[in-house]
């Protein structure tokens, strides 16, 4: 065993509200494996897509903040949302090279920036600082025999010098961490395609557009389901999911689960400690198909 | 004591109109030493310099100051003329009052206050110069030319042409480079081989060219005029006297299954092969990492069957010194994978087309091979995975060039014009089929250029969408490019049979190595770099070597033969003399206070610092000094800047003429 991990846990607006079952299956299996999460004390909204589109000030400001405040907690940053992870991740990087910008947000803020502070996603968590090793001696219940379809989306690896997560357009790490819990990959061909995201609300249509093409995509290569890292692009594949299939008539019946739901079926834990009661494409008929539950 | 001479420029009104010339000439004429001071309106004029030179006789100076412009400007001016009147040029220094004081000041009284400091201070520093009697190098008066594409070829024979040897190095068994490789050239589509060929028998029937095939560059020693290389040449397995060039052991060779450089790999050659059929030397080349007799030890059908015996399994590389005077350096290009790069490489490769895993997306080389009559489809277009006739063809322009965030911020220059050429080609050999382009913008400064790629739109109905490619995938048997027409704002799909990409340039893997051999510089993409971006563009700043080609940066046909030509002419100018004269502006070493450290050697970017013995009268070795090579050194005074004992000086800019400036003041 390695030195214990310990992080400071920001799970941000949507892990306490539509994707609350992201935040129990990532508490509840980070907890397996002996990860320790400290939730950041007194943390509020990174700004997500609206800050920066009205003030880009504003946006930054807000991350410098949630950093600083993170620092009062031991270990780097655990992020579960791909789209807090983008925005902490660019206001360190756009803070870090324009001196001016910092002047003001450390002014609006009253202190320091952390920019040397790591933050961190799940998955580099489980990748790198666990380590495919470990991760893969914690399972109890291979997932064998269900073929996952990895969902990047836009913000996970891109911009390619932001977030440093992967290559910024051909990544494994989704990959390589479903693996090691014994599932099987599809090569499909839609993987790091935009979901359309925020326009769910206002141009549904569009979204439409393109979540139906990744999962048209995600359904030929022959995947069982989809595995994403993102609250946003869980909304439209699931939620959006039925619509979808009555407009263009067809039929996916593809479970779209958050990486921590489908390590944690591998680790043992129970649906109820999942939340997979909160998914829209009801997975126990696969799950119960492959024996994992 | 000296007699030293002051001239004031007023440079028309350029330093009068600012600085107060007649009382800078009166106030220095009261400098000790200063014998006579004047001023003139224009000082470089040819009165001017007789004023100077009349001075020189009448008042009998021993060292001259003119102030006026920069020494950039009219050093050389003012030096011929000190020389004329009988005084070594080198006692001559320039004091600028001009782009130092006029052309930067506005207020009249301190600008001429400070004129006055600066004349004062040259005055001082003159005092202190030496005669330097001028260098004299010998020339060896023979070439030798690296690469042999299409620049080395045009530099060899040009050179070989004025009666002057030379020596052509090429790295791979045949001359001919990418040029070969073409099929037809923008922007008269004329076949690349028909022009290119009769260039290459030239040279191998030239009686002033030694050619060195599948040979390279070992070691490089000496100077301008006096280099030794040191070039190896490498293994054969095929005797150049005896080869017939017959071929019967190329089609007797049971290892038919290597695929082709020369054919971008889609053609397939024998273990013993020839690049192409027309390459130059006909002799072929045994592959030793694919023959059989070299893996097993068994086969030998090539020995067996040649009829002069020229096989030869045992030959071994060989090295080879040659004398020459000049170099010429024309190592060219090679185009960029789109594939995965490697961890710490700047450049990063296309993981959204894919890394170049989908075989029917080619480059731009590989395109021109399927349209050669010469190539592996004998000219026609056909897919790479099934030999299909692709009827949607998508070309993309710019993928790796113009992309800082890829890694490469400069553009290619070539792959609008050979794009727009591929769309015709395509048109005439595929006449059903639909062309696309995706470009950002289309570069055409050319004679006829723009005509020609207008051309393609107009006449061969290439259709240009101007945005770019985000995404290429495999569906089916299809490829699925997804873009973006920024010109009406919308995404587009098109499911092609075949992607064209139009890959950056880059120079030659191996470029950066070469430069070191020589001492040269590159830039951070390992492109040559020119003396002067604008007026010293095909010299090295290493005197003696010379650019020419696509090493240097992107260039077409037309630029790089031009620029060869060049080359030659630079090469041959300095032929053009048995001795080659050059400013005495070179370090000196005080051999009694040199400790052979050797901190020079290491900061000398020319390689002009040797080890040099000193031994008493018996032959006893006393120690090692450092010993500077007037004809390397380019007097860039790094070695003076770095020397702990102070014993390493640069003429004409000594400490003691410094510290004398600095102490005028």
């Amino acid at each position: 065993m390695g030195k214990p991990l310990n992080y400071s846990y920001y799970p941000g607006c949507s892990l306490h509200a539509s994707a609350s079952e992201y935040d129990l299956s990532t508490r509840e299996l980070f907890n397996v494996l002996g990860i320790g999460l400290t939730e950041v004390p007194d943390w509020f909204c990174c700004g997500a897509t609206p800050a920066h589109n009205v003030d880009e000030l504003l946006s930054l400001a807000l991350c410098a903040k949630n950093l600083e405040l993170a620092d009062k907690v031991e270990g780097d940053m655990a992020v579960a949302c791909a789209s807090c992870f983008s925005r902490l991740k660019t206001a360190q990087h756009v803070l870090g090279v324009s001196d001016v910008k910092r002047t003001q947000v450390e002014k609006a803020i009253d202190a320091p920036v952390k920019l040397d502070s790591n933050v961190k996603h799940l998955l580099e968590i489980l990748a790198k600082d666990l380590g495919l090793e470990r991760l893969a001696a914690a399972v109890n219940k291979p997932l064998s025999g269900l073929k996952v379809a990895c969902y990047y989306g836009c913000l996970l690896t891109r911009p390619s010098d932001v977030p440093n997560l992967d290559c910024a357009e051909a990544p494994t790490i989704m990959e390589k961490v479903i693996e090691a819990v014994g599932a099987e990959t599809v090569a499909w061909t839609h993987r790091l395609e935009c979901c359309g995201a925020n326009f769910t609300l206002s141009r549904p249509g569009v979204v439409i557009q393109l979540t139906n093409a990744v999962l048209e995509s995600a359904k030929a290569a022959g995947a069982d389901c989809i595995m994403v890292g993102c609250p946003l692009c869980h909304g439209n594949l699931d939620i959006r999911q039925k619509e979808i299939e009555g407009v263009y008539n067809t039929s996916y019946g593809l479970p779209v689960f958050y990486l921590t739901q489908l390590i944690g079926i591998s680790v043992g834990l129970g649906a109820d400690k999942l939340g997979l009661d909160a998914m829209m494409v009801n997975p126990m008929p696969l799950l119960k198909e492959k024996g994992l539950l | 004591m000296s007699r030293i001479g002051v001239f004031i420029c007023h440079c028309g009104e350029n330093i009068s109109r600012t600085v107060d010339v007649e009382r800078v000439a009166q106030e220095v004429g009261r400098l000790p030493g200063v014998a006579f001071s004047t001023d003139y309106k224009y000082m470089c004029s040819d009165p001017g310099q007789t004023l100077v030179k009349k001075a020189i006789q009448e008042q009998k100076l021993s060292h001259v100051v003119v102030a006026a412009c920069s020494p950039r400007m009219h050093e050389k001016t003012f030096r011929k003329a000190v020389e004329a009147a009988g005084l070594n040029p080198f006692l001559c220094e320039m004091a600028n009052i001009r782009e130092h004081c006029s052309w930067v000041h506005e207020n009249r009284e301190e600008a001429t206050v400070k004129a006055i400091d600066i004349v004062g201070m040259m005055v001082e520093r003159v005092k202190k110069n030496r005669i330097l009697p001028t260098i004299t190098v010998p020339v060896t008066k023979r070439a030798l030319v690296i690469g042999g594409g299409i620049a080395g070829i045009q530099a060899a024979l040009d050179i070989a042409d004025c009666g002057h040897e030379v020596i052509l190095v090429e790295r791979e068994p045949s001359i001919g480079g990418h040029m070969a490789q073409l099929s037809e050239t923008f922007p008269t589509l004329d076949c690349s081989q028909c022009i290119m060929t009769p260039k290459m028998v030239d040279v191998a029937n030239h009686p002033k060219i030694k050619l060195y095939t599948y040979s390279e560059i070992e070691l490089v020693e000496g100077y301008i005029g006096n280099f030794q290389v040191t070039i190896k040449k490498k293994a054969r397995s095929v005797d150049e006297d005896k080869c017939t060039g017959c071929g019967v052991c190329m089609t007797k060779c049971p290892q038919k299954k290597i695929p082709n450089k020369f054919d971008q790999n889609i053609g397939m050659r024998t273990a013993i092969y020839v690049p192409f059929p027309q390459a130059v030397p006909n002799t072929p080349v045994i592959d030793r990492d694919n023959c059989t007799w070299f893996k097993t030890g068994k086969c030998g059908v090539c020995q067996k069957v040649c009829g002069p015996g020229a096989i030869d399994f045992e030959q071994q590389d060989t090295l080879i010194v040659e004398a020459v005077g000049a170099i010429v350096v024309s190592t060219g290009f090679d185009l960029y994978t789109i594939a995965e790069k490697p961890k710490g490489s700047p450049i990063k490769g296309y993981g959204e087309f894919g890394h170049g895993k989908i075989p029917d997306v080619i480059d731009g080389m590989t395109f021109e091979r399927l349209a050669s009559a010469s190539g592996p489809t004998g000219g026609k277009i056909l897919r790479p995975s099934d030999g299909k006739e692709p009827k949607q063809i998508v070309f993309i322009q710019c993928v790796g060039s113009r992309a800082r965030e890829k890694g490469i911020s400069y553009c290619s220059k070539v792959c609008c014009m050979y794009t727009a050429k591929h769309t015709m080609l395509y048109h005439h050999k595929v006449h059903d089929g639909q062309a696309y382009v995706f470009f950002m913008d289309a570069r055409t400064p050319g004679k006829s250029y723009d005509e020609f790629w207008r051309r393609s739109i107009e006449e061969e109905e290439a259709v240009y969408i101007r945005g770019m490619v985000s995404r290429l995938y495999q569906k089916g048997d299809k490829i699925v490019v997804m873009g973006s027409d920024i010109s009406v704002g919308v995404q587009v799909e098109i499911e092609a049979d075949m992607v064209v990409l139009a890959t950056a340039i880059q120079p030659q893997k191996g470029a950066d190595a070469l430069a070191q051999k020589l001492g040269i510089s590159y830039d951070k993409y390992h492109f040559y770099s020119e003396a002067h971006a604008k007026l010293r563009p095909v010299e090295c700043a290493t005197a003696g070597i010379y650019l020419a080609g696509a090493c240097q940066g992107p260039k077409d046909i037309p630029e790089t033969v031009s620029q060869a030509s060049a080359a030659a002419a630079k090469v041959m100018a300095l032929f053009s003399r048995n001795q080659m004269e050059r400013e005495p502006i070179v370090a000196r070493v005080r051999e009694a206070g040199c400790v052979g450290c050797f901190a020079c050697k290491k900061v000398c970017a020319y390689g002009a610092v040797e080890e040099k013995e000193i031994r008493d009268r018996q032959g006893n070795l006393i120690k090692v000094v450092a010993y500077v090579n007037p004809g390397v050194c380019a007097g860039c005074g790094t070695c003076q800047a770095t020397c702990p004992s102070k014993s390493v000086e640069l003429d004409g800019y000594t400490d003691e003429q410094i510290i004398a400036m600095i102490e005028a003041l």
